[in-house]
């Protein structure tokens, strides 16, 4: 097995690594990174827990190898928050009650991250298609499409004041 | 560590010829790869697959790209299914069946990666993007160790997850010609929850070309019920020369149900499937018509 050298930028941070040709995404992130805020559940694309920002799009972090990356600018949830407050999007899953058991949050917040970045007034109905590769088997999905529309509201509000 | 999906070695091909090189090396050892959402969840003896030992890259070949000539429009084999989807070129009447069905695939998630090649290349019998390329007409250019190839998409299907491309050979470039303005065109899938990740149990595509009522041509294609998506040519038949009124139409959505061969599986029967597919036929063409002219 031969193995892949890569620098890609996690988090506003350069890292320089050498991979397995097959290692995907996730598996860097989390075993060599230990940024294990991205989840893994179904590793085959259906089930989005491991959605990521890759060059400001949500992706799914089980469907690319890491070898793919090299260059690429990735952000994940622990990468999402500035200074010492959460992030809209997640004070907003918080005080709308949108997680109850929380595996399937972080790449929920990650898909809806993106969205927000490009279209910063999303509807429900936009945001209901942008998550729908997002399962969630305890919450539903009222209360976090109710949280992002909150969280772009509360953005905008931000960037207006 | 890299339990899930296994490769010996990952080759990143800095031109063309390059990556032509190695798959005529490692030929049956070898699997192109860009988006890689169809590649990453293969499972070496779940999926009647061998361990791929090389993967080689052509996401970075500029193959990734959106362009209108003076006779037809071409689509880098590498470009991804939202940038079809977001792309002004496929807004208009005649190939608004590209972003139909564009819009229609996976999710908006998947579809950030997922390219047109892949989805041609993979060649499952309920790919999306196939049947709107059908009712265009699709060539589709290929790199091959001697030159360029062209293959009309109508004898680019050989079976369920098998094509005309050989071993050795990458597709490049979809090119579809430009079509008289009076042509329409439609996409429509049926799926367990429209919203879901989840593949057609029937998906169809349908171009009519018309003046007035006066059919000129028309085209039907279909999705998920046989191993190949194809033509029905005989529901085309019965639309060609012909004035289209509401009775006509039901005949030759009735007629493609007829030639369409579906199978029993967990999404459906295989009589559901027939039923649907008269139903899809006769909407789409409905769509077409009201797309001509547009």
């Amino acid at each position: 097995m031969k193995m892949v050298n890569i620098k890609i930028q996690v988090n506003g941070n350069w890292y320089e690594l050498s991979v397995n040709p097959g290692d995907r995404l996730v598996d860097v992130l989390r075993d060599q990174l230990g940024l294990t805020g991205t989840k893994e559940g179904c590793g085959a694309g259906e089930c989005g827990a491991c959605t990521v920002n890759l060059d400001s799009k949500a992706v799914l972090s089980c469907l690319i190898l890491a070898a793919q990356t090299d260059g690429c600018t990735i952000l994940t949830i622990e990468g999402l928050q500035r200074g010492p407050e959460l992030h809209p999007l997640q004070k907003a899953f918080v005080s709308e009650s949108a997680l109850q058991c929380g595996y399937c949050t972080p790449g929920m917040i990650m898909a809806a991250n993106a969205l927000i970045n490009t279209e910063p007034e999303p509807n429900e109905a936009t945001i209901r298609k942008n998550i729908a590769n997002n399962l969630c088997r305890c919450t539903g999905y009222d209360r976090p499409v109710k949280a992002v529309l909150k969280a772009a509201k509360d953005m905008k509000e931000n960037l207006d004041a | 560590m890299g339990v899930y999906f296994q490769v010996e070695e990952y080759h990143r091909p800095q031109d063309l010829a390059e990556a032509v090189d190695l798959l005529s090396i490692f030929e049956n050892s070898a699997r192109v790869i860009a988006g890689g959402t169809d590649v990453l969840p293969l499972r070496p003896g779940v999926n009647k697959i061998d361990i791929i030992h090389h993967l080689v890259d052509i996401s970075k070949l500029g193959l990734d790209y959106l362009k209108k000539e003076s006779d037809h429009l071409r689509i880098g084999a590498a470009t991804t299914v939202n940038n079809i989807g977001a792309s002004p070129l496929f807004l208009s009447g005649p190939y608004g069946a590209m972003s139909d069905a564009a819009d229609a695939h996976s999710t908006a998630t998947i579809r950030n990666r997922a390219t047109v090649g892949g989805n041609l290349c993979n060649a499952s019998p309920c790919a999306d993007l196939a049947l709107p390329l059908l009712v265009l007409d699709a060539i589709l250019v290929a790199a091959a160790p001697r030159g360029k190839r062209h293959i009309p998409i109508e004898s680019f299907y050989k079976g369920a997850n098998y094509t005309a491309l050989n071993k050795e050979e990458v597709l490049l470039e979809i090119r579809i010609p430009l079509c008289s303005e009076k042509t329409g065109s439609s996409f429509l899938k049926l799926r367990r929850h429209q919203t879901a990740i989840d593949m057609a149990v029937v998906n169809v595509a349908t171009a009519l070309t018309c003046q007035k009522k006066h059919c000129k041509a028309a085209r039907i294609a279909l999705g998920s019920v046989g191993p190949i998506p194809f033509r029905a040519k005989t529901a085309e038949s019965v639309l060609a020369g012909s004035i289209l009124d509401e009775e006509i139409i039901q005949k030759a959505a009735a007629t493609a149900a007829e030639e369409a061969k579906p199978i029993d599986d967990v999404r459906a029967t295989s009589a559901y499937r027939k039923k649907m597919v008269a139903v899809l036929v006769r909407r789409s063409l409905e769509n077409s018509l009201r797309r001509c002219g547009q």
